[in-house]
C-alpha cells in the first residue's frame, strides 16, 4: 500500500461510541427505530480489497424478495431520467426496451443456470411454444414473483403472440399523464422478453401496450412479433 | 496434449481464449493423409499446409517433447479449425436441446466439442483425445464462471473477458479435468 489508512475507514463514521450516543439521544432509546443493522462486520477485510464476483455464490437464495418500495422508487427514477433525454414517446419506449434487454440477457442466463446446473445434461429450449410458455411462467416468476396471467396466439397474424399481465408490478405506482396515453412503461418488460427470445434463438420485436379492461384498469399486453425465419424453422422442425 | 478453449459471443466474435497443455497421455489418432503427403518445406505456407493436411502430428514431434513448430499447433491454424467448426455447431444446436454438444466436428487430430449457453454464447474446445466426462465437467465450471461474468453490469455480451480471476479459475478447472 502506498499510503496508510486507519484500520476500518468505514467504521470510523459509525463507531460504536457514536452509535450509542445516538441511541442515548433518541426519544425512545430503542435501537430498533433505526433500520440500519449494527455495523459490526464479522470478518473484516483488509482495506482496499473488494469482494470478487467469482467468489460469490449465485445459487438461488432462500429469500428472493426485493423491496417493492425500493424497486418502485428506482424504476420511477429510471423513467424520469430517460424521459428527460428523449424526443417522444416512441423514443422513450425504445430506450426502456433497451434497458430491459440488458436485464433480460442476465435473467435468462442466471435463471437457466439455477435450474440446470445440477443436471447431468443441461438443456436449452429449442422449440418456440415451450420457450414462450417458459417465459410466461419461469421468467415472470423469476422477475416478478408470479406467473403472467395469460398467453395468447394472435388470430389474425400467425407470427404474433401476446403475453398478458393484469396488474404489472413495475407500473403499480406509475400513473401516465393524459397527453402521453399510448406510453406503456412495461416496455421495460418487453425488453426483458425480447432478450430472452433473442438469446434462445427466436429473434422478435417485442412491444408493450395498454389494454385496460373493466376489472383490470392496468392490464398490459406484451406483443411479440416473431421474425419470419423463426416460423420457417418451426415449420421445418415439425415435418 | 493440448487443449484450446474459445468463448464466442452470440455474434461469433471471440471474447476469451485459452491454451492449455495437459500432462495426461494422448490417445493418438492417426491421420491417413499425413503419410502420403509430399514435403512442403520450401513453400512459404509450409506450416499451414502441412497442418491442414494433418502431417504435422506425424512428423513434427520432437524427441524432447518440447517445442512443436509449425504443424497443427499453430495459432492461426487452431483458430481456423475453431471457426470452421462453427458451421457444424450451428447445425447441431438447432436439433439438439442439450447445452453440451460432444465431438461436433473433427479435423485431422483435432476434435471439437462445444457448449452453448442459453444466451447463445458458445464455448468451443479443441482437444485431441477422448475425455467426454472431463470435458463436460470443465464446461460446467466455465459456464458458472461465465454466468458470474455476465452478471457484472459493465459486461455486455460482446466485451472481452479480461478478468485475471476468470482466467485463473478457468486454468484451475482445466488442470483438474483436462
Amino acid at each position: 500500500m502506498a499510503y496508510s489508512q486507519p484500520q476500518h475507514p468505514r467504521l470510523s463514521v459509525l463507531s460504536n461510541s457514536s452509535a450509542s450516543s445516538v441511541d442515548h439521544l433518541s426519544p425512545t432509546g430503542s435501537a430498533t427505530r433505526f433500520s440500519l443493522p449494527p455495523t459490526v462486520p464479522t470478518s473484516p477485510r483488509p482495506a482496499g480489497v473488494r469482494p470478487n464476483i467469482y467468489d460469490r455464490n449465485i445459487t438461488k437464495p432462500r429469500v428472493l424478495d426485493v423491496s417493492g418500495a425500493a424497486f418502485s422508487f428506482m424504476f420511477a427514477e429510471i423513467v424520469s431520467y430517460t424521459q428527460k433525454r428523449v424526443a417522444g414517446i416512441n423514443d422513450l419506449e425504445r430506450r426502456l426496451n433497451t434497458l430491459g434487454y440488458r436485464v433480460g440477457m442476465r435473467v435468462l442466463e442466471l435463471m437457466t443456470w439455477r435450474a440446470e446446473y445440477t443436471s447431468k445434461a443441461p438443456k436449452r429450449e429449442i422449440r418456440l411454444l415451450p420457450a414462450l410458455m417458459s417465459i410466461q411462467t419461469q421468467v415472470w416468476r423469476a422477475v416478478f414473483g408470479k406467473p403472467a396471467d395469460g398467453i395468447q396466439k394472435s388470430v389474425e397474424n400467425a407470427d404474433e403472440y401476446m403475453i398478458i399481465d393484469n396488474d404489472p408490478s413495475i407500473e403499480r405506482h406509475i400513473s401516465v399523464p393524459k397527453d402521453m396515453k399510448q406510453l406503456s412503461c412495461s416496455s421495460f418488460t418487453a425488453g426483458i422478453v425480447e432478450a430472452v427470445l433473442d438469446g434462445l434463438g427466436f429473434p422478435a420485436r417485442v412491444t408493450a401496450h395498454n389494454t385496460p379492461s373493466a376489472e383490470h384498469p392496468t392490464k398490459t399486453t406484451i406483443l411479440i412479433k416473431l421474425e419470419k425465419s423463426v416460423l420457417d424453422r418451426e415449420e421445418i422442425i415439425k415435418q | 496434449m493440448s487443449h484450446h478453449l474459445f468463448i464466442l459471443s452470440p455474434s461469433d466474435t471471440p471474447i476469451y481464449s485459452l491454451t492449455h497443455s495437459s500432462s495426461k497421455p494422448v490417445t493418438s489418432v492417426s491421420s491417413p493423409l499425413a503419410s502420403n503427403l509430399p514435403t512442403w518445406s520450401t513453400s512459404a505456407f509450409a506450416g499451414t499446409l502441412t497442418a491442414l493436411s494433418g502431417a504435422s502430428s506425424a512428423s513434427n514431434h520432437t524427441a524432447s517433447g518440447g517445442v512443436r513448430m509449425g504443424g497443427g499447433q499453430d495459432r492461426h491454424v487452431i483458430q481456423m479449425i475453431a471457426n470452421a467448426s462453427l458451421d457444424a455447431v450451428e447445425d447441431v444446436m438447432r436439433k439438439e436441446n442439450t447445452m453440451y454438444l460432444k465431438s461436433v466436428d473433427k479435423f485431422n487430430e483435432w476434435t471439437v466439442s462445444a457448449f452453448i449457453t442459453p444466451g447463445n454464447t458458445k464455448f468451443l474446445l479443441l482437444h485431441e483425445g477422448k475425455n467426454d466426462d472431463g470435458i463436460k465437467s470443465f464446461f460446467t465450471d466455465v459456464w458458472e464462471l461465465y454466468v458470474k461474468t455476465m452478471l457484472n453490469p459493465f459486461h455486455t455480451a460482446h466485451t472481452l473477458i479480461k478478468s485475471p480471476v476468470f482466467d485463473t479459475r478457468v486454468r484451475q478447472s482445466a488442470k483438474k479435468y483436462l
